[in-house]
C-alpha cells in the first residue's frame, strides 16, 4: 500500500514516514498538495498550526475533501487530525470538514498537554492487539469536539475527550503514533490494515 | 490519572560524536548518539535530548546528519539543542527529524525568536532552555554555556518566554550541575509555580531518589540526567521501577 504524506511545510516528518514504513506501507512526501488527489491513502501529519495547514491545502480545498469523502482512507495525526473538522479555535478559516464538529482549546492543566496519557479504547481494529489502556505520546493545545459517534478511544487531561476517531476508513488520533514507541507503531500496522481493506 | 512523569536521558555531542565517556556493557559504538538513543529507548525513556556542546557551522552539519540517522530509529520525542541561533536553525533541526529544539542564549537576545517559531511550528516543539544561579533571593539567567550573566531574573524571563511562545522549559541549575548532590529543587518549584507548560529539571542528578525528589517536591514534569544513565549505574528502568513503587505516575511499555 502506497501512502501518502501531506508536508506542510515545516516540523519533523521523518519518524511518521519511518513509522509507516515499519507497518508495510511504501510512503511518499509531498508538498504540492495536488498531488494528494490521486493519492491511494493519505495522512495528515500532526505538526505545525491549523491555519498554516490549511493555507497549504487551501489550493486544493473542495477537491480534495469531495476525493476523500469517495473512500480514498486517511489518517489524521494531532494537528492532522483537527484539519478533519470544521474548523479551529486556533485560527479562522474552515477545515476539511471531514467530521462534524469543531477543534477547541484544552481549559486547564499545563498547555501543551504535553506528556505520556492513558487511551482508552473501545475495541477497535485501530488498537487490534493493543491494551485496552495504553499510553501514548501527546503534545497538543487543541482537543476535538465531534458531533455524532465518532470516537473509538478516549482520554482524560482536565476534560475527557476523544484521542482517537474513526469513520469507515477515516481516522484521526489526538496523540502521535510516531512518537509513543511500540503501541504507536502497531497502531500504523493497524490503520495500514484499515486502508488496505484487511483489518 | 495525570500525564506520566518523563526520564529523559541526554546525550552530549560534539561534532555529531557523543562526548563524555559513555558506557555501555555490549554496545559497540559508544560514540554514536544514533546507537545510544536506540538503548535508551529500549530500556524506557520517555524522550531523548541531544546536545551539541561545541555548536559551530560545521558541526551543526555533523549534528543534523546524526539527527537524520538517529530519527530512523527513534519512535519517542528527540529535542535538539545547543547553538541554535535562528529561526532557520529550528527549520533545519526539525527537518533533519527533531522533534522540538531547544533555544537558550538566542532567545536571550531576541525574544521574538520564540513566537516566530512557535506561529510557524508549533509551541509543542519551542522549549526555552534556561540555565540558572543562585544570586542572593532569586536565581539569575545565564547564557553562552554558562558564560555571560544576562541580568534577567530566572521567573521573569520563565514568565515571558512562555507568553512569546515557548511550549516547555529545559531548566538547568548551574549551582547543582555537576555536583551530582541532586537538582535544585527551589528552582524547580519556583518556576513550576510560576509558569503553566511543562517544566523539565536538569543538573544535579547523583542517585534515583534525586529524580523522585525533582519529581515530587520539585513538582517537576520531567527530569533529564546524563552520568546516572551513561556510567551503566542505572537504567531508566531501574529509575522506573522506584518512581513506581513510590506512586509516580509512569510509562510502561504494555507491547
Amino acid at each position: 500500500m502506497e501512502v501518502t504524506i501531506i508536508d506542510y511545510g515545516v516540523g519533523n516528518l521523518f519518524s511518521i514516514a519511518r513509522g509507516l514504513e515499519r507497518a508495510g506501507a511504501e510512503v511518499r512526501v509531498v508538498s504540492d498538495p495536488r498531488s494528494l488527489l490521486d493519492a491511494g491513502c493519505i495522512v495528515f501529519p500532526g505538526v505545525g498550526a491549523f491555519g498554516a495547514a490549511m493555507n497549504a491545502l487551501r489550493p486544493v480545498l473542495p477537491d480534495l475533501k469531495r476525493y476523500i469523502s469517495k473512500g480514498t482512507p486517511a489518517l489524521g495525526i494531532c494537528l492532522g487530525m483537527q484539519v478533519m473538522f470544521e474548523r479551529s479555535e486556533e485560527s479562522p478559516g474552515e477545515g476539511l470538514a471531514l467530521f462534524d464538529g469543531d477543534v477547541k482549546k484544552l481549559k486547564t492543566g499545563r498547555i501543551p498537554e504535553m506528556g505520556w496519557n492513558d487511551v482508552m479504547h473501545q475495541g477497535d481494529a485501530l488498537f487490534d492487539g493493543i491494551p485496552e489502556t495504553a499510553q501514548f505520546y501527546f503534545a497538543n493545545s487543541y482537543v476535538c469536539h465531534p458531533e455524532g459517534k465518532v470516537s473509538v478511544a478516549m482520554t482524560e487531561y482536565g476534560e475527557r475527550f476523544p484521542s482517537a476517531i474513526r469513520k469507515r476508513n477515516l481516522c484521526g488520533v489526538q496523540f502521535h503514533p510516531e512518537k509513543s514507541g511500540l503501541a504507536g507503531l502497531r497502531l500504523l500496522r493497524n490503520f495500514v490494515k484499515i486502508a488496505e481493506g484487511t483489518a | 490519572m495525570p500525564l506520566t512523569k518523563r526520564i529523559i536521558p541526554c546525550l552530549d555531542v560534539k561534532d555529531g560524536v557523543t562526548v563524555k565517556g559513555v558506557r555501555f556493557k555490549d554496545l559497540q559504538s559508544v560514540g554514536d548518539p544514533s546507537a545510544l538513543a536506540a538503548e535508551y529507548q529500549d530500556q524506557g525513556a520517555d524522550e531523548i535530548v541531544f546536545l551539541d556542546v561545541n555548536a559551530s557551522v560545521s558541526g551543526q552539519k555533523t549534528l543534523h546528519a546524526a539527527v537524520q540517522k538517529t530519527a530512523e530509529n527513534l519512535f519517542i520525542p528527540l529535542t535538539v539543542g545547543g547553538g541554535i541561533r535562528s529561526f532557520e536553525d529550528v527549520r533545519k533541526t526539525l527537518k533533519a527529524g527533531a522533534d522540538k529544539t531547544s533555544i537558550n542564549s538566542a532567545a536571550v537576545q531576541d525574544p521574538s525568536l520564540l513566537t516566530r517559531c512557535s506561529d510557524a511550528f508549533g509551541s509543542q516543539c519551542v522549549v526555552i532552555a534556561i540555565d540558572a544561579k543562585r544570586k542572593g533571593e532569586s536565581w539569575e539567567v545565564y547564557t553562552y554555556s554558562g558564560t555571560k550573566a544576562t541580568g534577567l531574573d530566572t521567573i521573569e524571563w520563565s514568565k515571558e518566554a512562555c507568553e512569546r511562545g515557548a511550549g516547555e522549559i529545559l531548566l538547568t541549575s548551574m549551582d547543582a550541575d555537576g555536583t551530582k548532590t541532586g537538582y535544585d529543587i527551589e528552582l524547580t518549584r519556583a518556576v513550576v509555580d510560576a509558569v503553566n507548560v511543562p517544566v523539565i529539571a536538569s543538573g544535579g542528578c547523583g542517585k534515583i531518589e534525586d529524580i523522585v525528589e525533582v519529581l515530587t517536591t520539585g513538582r517537576a514534569d520531567a527530569a533529564l540526567a546524563a552520568s546516572i544513565f551513561h556510567y551503566g549505574e542505572h537504567t531508566v528502568a531501574d529509575v522506573k521501577k522506584i518512581l513506581e513503587s513510590k506512586g509516580v505516575p509512569i510509562r510502561k511499555d504494555v507491547m
